[in-house]
């Protein structure tokens, strides 16, 4: 059980799994003809013993080991928030750092999959103050990919969206060409006309890049340790290909306290 | 104009962009971002780019130093207005928690720390401590403290479940029923019918299982009701002299008024067609999973704060719409969503009120004491908790035989799991992959129900297989009753004509999600006449926002 020792409680790891309490109801028997309430509610000791199984993960605890090994005494738990009354001429609302973006269709397994992540991430993932110092690799497993495939998420949406999202491609093609030793990658998008016309012919010469038209259907892995298996439509053709790393395009989304701010100021936002 | 003062909402590159090119122009700027830090540098989306120059970096330096740019990060507009084009903003600058001059990045803070959560800044790709920098670029320490646990951020109503499970486990088991109270004024109501998304989220399932954190808010308020405790709700002594109207009395409704008196509201009037309260919680939540002596105790002390709750009185019968509106201050519609959806198969017409009965006119008459024939069969049909407890309480009321009908198969099953078992449990039989096909009649009364077997197909647009029939595998089961409990819908008509709201084609009200303000000032709404029909805890939480919104709009006017 959780004990404390000079104010801090320790759970020791021995005594961690512990079954969850069970509702306790009246027999099958005691409810036909009746509407008595059926589960009878946890008594006292079961309630407490339940409560001391809450592991009590709040973001930072309090517990002031930092505040305690720290030798500069920089940091401080006293300061205070400070609230603001200001006046303003003009606002200008911007989309802000949230990187909000449209649900993604649950089929091409993001979420489920931990080497199927979205552009955003994986444009972090290529930042050189990024968590990989800009290096390649699948958060399944740390391994270097030797195939992967960057999918458009919503192959419906409008033409500018196409658009962009098909250059962030490229561009998140051009530089993991560029840090990832054979590298193979395909991007797999419809390709608008706007694109056709200003990007493409420069985007096809780009080494270990394949512009595949078309758009995804499904991800799967068949069994574990084996690679993901994308299934996806070049040409009114269904292709079945394994890829080490699948990165999803997604198109962009304003918060809804963005949202929100913008329409009490009927101000649109930039 | 020199001294025109501009404030940039959002740290990210546009922002800080905007920020220098406004500054550079001579305004006083102040730039505000929710993140601890301005943002990160980005890949350019609207040309292609060379290797080695792969990255726009937002001239961070710059911003930070500039004299006429005033940094505000970790910061949220608590309270913003516009008045003869002037934006007036009240602003929370959250602490650091660190004096960043002192820091010499020596990183001991985060060797100790013994917090391991998602990093936002990368995407959640990695890890951090509770203290770290947020942006590498800045190398500014932070501790986030004030975010929520898992369990507390999926509650819509944002419960400290933390604080109360853990006053559990100390023994305080009131101090723990006082911490749920202050965000949620239904704690045994809600203990008992939740489907608990905290307990979804739970940390503890990667150990072993979930805590029991429902039925832990269920015991602190059965601890109360079994001493007999009588607590009373604290009003401020100063009292605010608005009149709101609220519409429902249901998990919404209840919530506004709960939260509403707490500022010091005095006149507010719930109205309420039904002569009873809790909307769907007394009349579609059975008495076996929710004891109607337990809700009602629950609202006399929401009511007990002063709040006038009319019972029998519909909006647009006894009272228009048009003149609650032009007698109250504001107006918060909570009204639910009471009309079942009709199974459209042939014959149900014919016999509708002659053994048809929709589950939410079933399930009200048997918690008004309304008289229902239970003689012979009964069949539900669907898939949802209303199927359920209509085939729970169809059984309990001594139907000789409970069908329910349901298309998919039981992996598919919206319903809560935990409540399919018991129905199975407790006999009824649940045929799978099968669908109403016609409504079968004898001497102008339903007799039973032509059905079809289905198998599964191709996903649909919500990824779920969709039922095929098989061709010739009709069948009949012979019944009295028959209940279709497929969805429900809300009931607008109160409304009148020319009201003016804006309501979106699956007939509900589009509302600003951040106060439930709709599009006519002075009116709010919230609950399932917002979502459509959904759990409780997330129409309290829409309560409590539109209590919120109207406090602000109120105090604002």
């Amino acid at each position: 059980m959780i004990y404390e020792k000079e104010n801090r409680y320790i759970i020791p790891f021995d005594d961690v799994p512990s079954p969850r309490a069970e509702m306790p109801e009246i027999s099958v028997d005691e409810r036909r003809g009746n509407f008595v309430e059926v589960e009878t509610g946890f008594p006292e000791n079961m309630s407490v013993q339940e409560a001391k199984r809450c592991l009590s993960c709040r973001r930072c605890l309090g517990c002031a080991l930092c505040w305690a090994e720290c030798e500069p005494e920089a940091i401080d738990f006293s300061i205070p928030d400070e609230e603001l009354d200001l006046e303003f001429d003009d606002v200008i609302i911007t989309k802000g750092q949230d990187n909000a973006f449209y649900p993604i269709d649950s089929k091409l397994g993001f979420g489920s999959y931990a080497d199927v992540i979205t552009d955003i991430q994986f444009e972090r993932m290529l930042s050189p103050t990024g968590p990989t110092d800009g290096m390649v690799v699948s958060p399944l497993d740390g391994e270097i990919p030797k195939r992967m495939a960057i999918v458009q998420g919503n192959p419906d949406s409008e033409d500018d969206q196409i658009l962009s999202s098909l250059i962030l491609g490229v561009n998140e093609s051009i530089i993991a060409l560029d840090r990832t030793k054979e590298l193979e990658v395909v991007l797999i998008s419809p390709i608008n006309q706007a694109f056709k016309e200003q990007f493409l012919s420069e985007a096809e010469q780009v080494s270990g890049l394949k512009m595949a038209g078309g758009a995804p259907d499904s991800v799967e892995r068949k069994a574990e340790g084996k690679p993901l298996i994308l299934h996806y439509t070049e040409n009114s053709q269904q292709k079945d290909e394994p890829f080490d790393l699948i990165v999803i395009l997604t198109k962009p989304r304003i918060s809804s306290e963005i949202e929100s701010l913008s329409r009490r100021l009927e101000k649109s936002v930039q | 104009m020199q001294d025109k003062k501009v404030l940039i909402v959002g740290g990210g590159i546009d922002g800080v962009n905007a920020a220098l090119e406004k500054a550079e122009a001579g305004a006083q700027v102040t730039i505000m971002e929710k993140f601890p830090t301005l943002g990160a540098e980005r890949i350019p989306r609207d040309r292609l780019i060379q290797p080695d120059d792969a990255f726009v970096n937002p001239d961070l330096n710059k911003v930070r130093n500039h004299d006429s740019i005033q940094v505000l990060t970790y910061s949220k507009i608590k309270k913003v207005s516009r008045d003869n084009g002037k934006v007036t903003a009240h602003i929370l600058k959250q602490s650091l928690r660190v004096d960043n001059s002192k820091c010499n990045d020596c990183k001991a803070c985060i060797k100790v720390c013994p917090v391991n959560m998602f990093d936002d800044f990368d995407e959640s790709l990695s890890f951090r401590t509770a203290v770290d920098y947020f942006n590498p670029a800045t190398g500014e320490y932070n501790i986030f403290k004030e975010d929520m646990p898992v369990c507390q951020q999926a509650c819509p109503v944002n419960l400290d479940i933390r604080t109360y499970v853990g006053q559990i486990a100390d023994g305080k088991h009131l101090d723990s029923l006082a911490t749920i109270r202050d965000r949620l004024p239904l704690p045994g109501s809600i203990g008992r019918v939740c489907p608990h998304p905290c307990e979804t989220a739970c940390n503890r399932q990667y150990i072993d299982e979930p805590i029991s954190i429902c039925f832990l808010k269920r015991y602190v308020a059965d601890v109360e009701l079994n001493k007999e405790i009588e607590p009373v709700y604290e009003t401020p002594e100063k009292k605010l002299p608005e009149k709101i109207a609220i519409i429902g009395a249901g998990p919404a409704g209840l919530t506004c008024a709960y939260h509403l008196a707490r500022q010091g509201y005095e006149n507010i009037t719930i109205y309420e067609t039904l002569p009873v309260p809790g909307g769907y919680l007394w009349v579609g939540i059975p008495e076996y999973r929710l004891p109607k002596k337990l809700l009602q105790r629950e609202v006399d002390l929401i009511a007990n704060m002063g709040i006038e709750i009319q019972y029998n009185k519909r909006i647009g019968k006894d009272v228009s719409f048009e003149d609650l509106k032009k007698n109250n201050d504001a107006v918060f519609i909570g009204a639910g969503c009471h009309l079942g959806l009709k199974l459209r198969v042939p014959g149900e017409d014919e016999y509708e009120g002659k053994g048809i009965v929709d589950c939410v006119t079933f399930l009200r008459d048997q918690a008004l004491g309304n008289p229902i024939d239970t003689k012979g069969k009964l069949i539900v049909i669907g898939g949802g908790n209303a199927a359920i407890d209509s085939a729970r309480v169809g059984w309990r009321m001594g139907f000789d035989e409970v069908y329910i009908l349901y298309r998919r198969t039981k992996k598919e099953m919206p319903a809560n799991p935990w409540e399919i078992d018991a129905a199975e449990h407790e006999g009824v039989i649940i045929q799978y992959l099968a669908a109403p096909v016609e409504i079968l009649g004898k001497d102008g009364r339903v007799s039973g129900m032509k059905c079809i077997k289905m198998e599964l197909g191709e996903p649909d647009a919500s990824g779920r297989r969709r039922p095929v029939p098989i061709e010739g595998s009709e069948y009949v089961i012979d019944a009295e009753t028959i209940v279709p409990a497929l969805s429900q819908a809300a009931n607008l008509e109160f409304l009148g004509e020319d009201h003016g709201l804006d309501i979106n084609r699956w007939n509900t009200f589009d509302i600003d999600e951040e106060t439930g303000a709709t599009n006519i000032q002075g009116v709010f709404a919230g609950g399932d006449v917002v979502t459509g029909p959904d759990i409780a805890i997330r129409a309290v939480a829409a309560g409590k926002k539109a209590a919120e919104g109207i406090h602000e709009y109120l105090r604002s006017k």
